[in-house]
């Protein structure tokens, strides 16, 4: 399945991801990290094997068509299972449930990119399946060593 | 219905949508929309919050003041008369005694119309914010390649193999067009960063090179010396399409690394990489802003930078050039209509008696031939009481302009001060009447952005209360003034469209930019359009400069100091810069809640070093003083800046500390590089120090 992923290496810490975000869920499900020479924006990865799903006791996580794992809210019983399961600290308690990511399910109704990913100015933010994402790194850091030795072909 | 709009910040222009829903308006992303600025409809932070310029806080009637600061609510009829009859009486006792702004934040057509209203009472007192920022760049860029603006278009950012990034946080201040930078990074281009500060710019950077503000031009210098002594040149452009190249040679000589190295604190083997890289670039662009053109020599550095991207042959190809990168969605605009006390609309001087005639009869009025004032020179001539009047619309000097508490004790002398804008700003306070005016989001008009690419921004939103668009305001006043003649030679218009129309005609750059054209291609248009049938000129020079001799004029430029180095007394140097998320003294983006809870407050960037020299700790409060003022603000310590250096993001009311020394060509104020110092203070005394600033006007 397609999800967001993120290359840190783009990254300028503008935070339109979370001005995005918060615009249209009334708080930002994507948290940017910065620090002294880089900056690391972390949202909800919707793991294939999601240890928040797994911990959960109520079955209030479910994924949807797409596989994003979605919360019901009201199956939702705020006991901070998920919160302590996640390995990344994505879940919150907000007043008495669980909020996270929920990849912007109506915009991807209607073909779109969720929000995050739509506003990035510099590409840190793709939403793509993980194969799509290697193959084009692969592909972009084959093409800068061909590059290398292009230039220094004598007779080109 | 999706109406798309221009975003209202800075200079890149990004397209969005405006849509009305049944709960409200909500912003949607152009990404249906091929080959506009913002490809795929990207938005930064503050274009993402554009809609919270809809907060309450909005001008909504016209306003008199009854005593500073007090307003009572008039009808448009009388504000319009009040402020038509006093622009008369003054300008018949001598014109001279009035000032106008225009303003980079409103579109081409009202910024026509108010040099046309400044021009027509008699006098080329008229200028806008791009003296506080690029001034230096259009005289600079005019002196060695004929014209002011930037030369190429973001592609070829994109497509250039090196790209130099002088005194400009790019990814900060420009983010969506710092997008080209990483896609050419990706290609395998190389980044040369050159800022007194580790900026975030600065983390792509391949080379970095960290100058001591205002030293620009040595390292310039240093740069040029290193390619002629090693031959690297481009013989045969310098040769066909240069002048000055031997003068050039006599002067940079001096300017060994070594040397270099003394003045900047660049190490030399940086200098000489940075220049090798450079020079043997297939493609290469530099890119500035503020960094290099804030200062006593501003115009000298923006000539030493030309000069280095002319004597490498890096410009007039795809993937090369020269780009100055503005800050305001339509500084570009502003300028190129004449917003400026020295051309008419279309850079056509006003010292120059042909054209001069032309417009006099165009317009049907009697022109000065006398070049106007600048924005600080009007402040030093209010000062003064040689100026009585400002006719200011959408800016704020109270908090921009350099020296800041100097400006306020200029605003508050004049006789008369007209403010139309769409908030009360600190410079509205001290107003007599304050004319309510609609958002870039609420009217519709064409706007120029840096790569000088005009745009038809449409009508998305109805305007609160009684405010009205800038064009309209103008134009009743003019027509109260009594300029009522028909077509060009008076104010007589109905809508947008018809102004854009006359600046066809009078503006040989934007003959063919037409409003029918603009609406039908929403990526718009790169000036110069010489015709209707046209397809613009994306890249300039690709044959000959615009210098009479049709070439590159290279300057050789000495190195000298800031106008205030540090001393005994006050010794360090201070440096100003901005938050991604804030946009100049606050007036839209403070007033965002999305965009003030992550930029809460300004810090005082300053380095370990001197932390524990001067006693500061990381996040308790200090004190910087200048010999113009005091300013509290929180300390963060950081080796983003060298050690010497501390830097305050300036949106807040920074300008109470910086130097209105002035560069003598451009008359730009030295706002990056003054001598301050700094001690630690209780929470308590700079909470205090804050609100007597707070009370003077010049803190936001």
């Amino acid at each position: 399945m397609s999800g967001i992923l993120i290359d840190p290496g783009k990254c300028i810490a503008c935070r339109a991801c979370e001005v995005a975000c918060e615009r249209e869920h009334g708080r930002s499900f994507i948290t940017v990290f910065e620090f002294e020479t880089s900056a690391v924006p972390l949202n909800c990865r919707h793991c294939e094997r999601a240890p928040c799903v797994e911990a959960c006791p109520t079955g209030a996580l479910f994924r949807d068509g797409d596989g994003a794992v979605l919360v019901d809210v009201k199956k939702c019983i705020g006991c901070n299972m998920c919160v302590l399961a996640c390995p990344f600290g994505i879940p919150e308690i907000a007043g008495k449930i669980m909020v996270k990511c929920d990849l912007c399910p109506d915009r991807r109704a209607e073909g779109k990119l969720p929000l995050c990913v739509q506003t990035c100015p510099t590409g840190a933010l793709t939403y793509e399946e993980p194969s799509e994402f290697s193959m084009s790194r692969r592909k972009a850091y084959a093409e800068r060593l061909a590059l290398r030795r292009a230039e220094n072909a004598p007779g080109l | 219905m999706k109406v798309p709009v221009v975003c209202p910040y800075c200079g890149v222009g990004c397209r969005l949508y405006i849509e009305r829903t049944p709960s409200g308006y909500r912003l949607e992303y152009a990404d249906d929309i091929p080959g506009i600025p913002n490809e795929n409809g990207r938005l930064c932070p503050k274009g993402n919050a554009v809609l919270d310029l809809l907060s309450k806080d909005r001008l909504r009637k016209p306003l008199k003041a009854k005593e500073e600061g007090k307003f009572v609510e008039v009808s448009w009829g009388e504000a319009i008369k009040e402020v038509a009859e006093r622009l008369r009486e003054i300008a018949k006792d001598d014109p001279r005694q009035l000032m106008f702004f225009g303003s980079a934040k409103t579109f081409n057509e009202p910024n026509y119309l108010i040099q046309k209203l400044a021009r027509m009472l008699g006098t080329n007192n008229i200028d806008h914010c791009a003296r506080l920022c690029h001034s230096s760049t259009v005289a600079g860029l005019k002196a060695v390649f004929g014209a002011g603006a930037m030369t190429n278009t973001y592609r070829d950012i994109e497509m250039a193999d090196v790209i130099m990034i002088w005194g400009h946080n790019y990814a900060e201040t420009h983010p969506v067009g710092f997008r080209y930078v990483i896609k050419a990074k990706e290609r395998g281009a190389k980044v040369i960063v050159v800022d007194p500060r580790f900026t975030r710019t600065a983390w792509f950077s391949d080379l970095f090179l960290q100058l001591y503000p205002g030293t620009d031009i040595a390292l310039a210098n240093g740069i040029m010396h290193v390619i002629i002594k090693h031959g690297l040149y481009d013989r045969e452009f310098v040769e066909k399409r240069t002048v000055g190249f031997s003068e050039l040679k006599r002067t940079v000589e001096k300017y060994t690394p070594e040397r270099v190295e003394e003045i900047t604190g660049v190490p030399a083997e940086l200098i000489e990489e940075a220049a090798v890289t450079f020079a043997r670039a297939e493609n290469a662009v530099i890119t500035w802003a503020m960094g290099l053109t804030q200062s006593v020599h501003g115009y000298d550095n923006v000539r030493a930078v030309a000069t280095l991207i002319a004597i490498t042959g890096h410009i007039g190809r795809p993937g090369n050039g020269a780009s100055p990168m503005r800050g305001q969605n339509n500084v570009q605009g502003a300028c190129d209509l004449g917003v400026l006390p020295n051309v008419f609309p279309g850079y056509q001087a006003v010292t120059d008696p042909e054209k001069r005639r032309f417009f006099e009869e165009f317009w049907g009025a009697e022109l000065s031939g006398e070049v106007g004032l600048t924005t600080i020179e009007a402040t030093h001539e209010a000062e003064k009481g040689r100026v009585k009047a400002y006719y200011i619309m959408g800016e704020n000097p109270a908090i921009s302009e350099a020296n800041s508490k100097r400006a306020i004790r200029a605003l508050r002398k004049l006789e008369f001060l007209v403010v139309q804008d769409i908030f009360p700003t600190e410079t509205a306070r001290l107003a007599d009447i304050v004319l309510p005016a609609t958002s870039m989001l609420e009217n519709e008009g064409s706007l120029t952005n840096t790569e000088r690419r005009v745009q038809w921004s449409f009508k998305a939103l109805n305007p609160p209360g009684e405010a009205r668009p800038d064009w309209w305001i103008v134009s009743e006043i003019g027509k109260a003034i009594g300029f009522t003649g028909s077509g060009a030679r008076g104010f007589n218009y109905r809508s947008p469209e018809e102004i854009l129309r006359e600046i066809n005609a009078c503006t040989p750059q934007y003959r063919g930019i037409t409003p029918e054209r603009l609406k039908e291609n929403l990526a718009g248009i790169h000036w110069p359009c010489p015709s209707e049938d046209h397809p613009g000129t994306p890249l300039l020079y690709t044959e000959r400069f615009l210098t009479p001799d049709g070439k590159a004029h290279l300057a050789s430029v000495e190195h000298s100091g800031p106008a205030e180095i540090p001393d005994k007394d006050y010794p360090l140097i201070l440096t100003t810069m901005r938050y991604v998320g804030h946009f100049h003294t606050l007036t839209m983006t403070g007033r965002s809640e999305l965009l003030r809870k992550r930029w809460r407050e300004p810090f005082l960037e300053v380095h370990p070093d001197d932390a524990e020299r001067f006693k500061l700790k990381d996040g308790e409060w200090a004190v910087v003083e200048t010999r113009r003022g005091r300013y509290p603000v929180r300390a963060k310590v950081t080796k983003a800046v060298k050690r010497g250096v501390v830097a305050i993001p300036w949106h807040w009311g920074a300008n109470v500390l910086t130097n209105d020394a002035i560069d003598p060509v451009s008359k730009i104020p030295d706002t990056k590089a003054c001598a301050c110092r700094v001690r630690p203070v209780s929470e308590a005394e700079a909470r205090k120090l804050l609100d007597e600033l707070r009370e003077m006007g010049v803190v936001a």
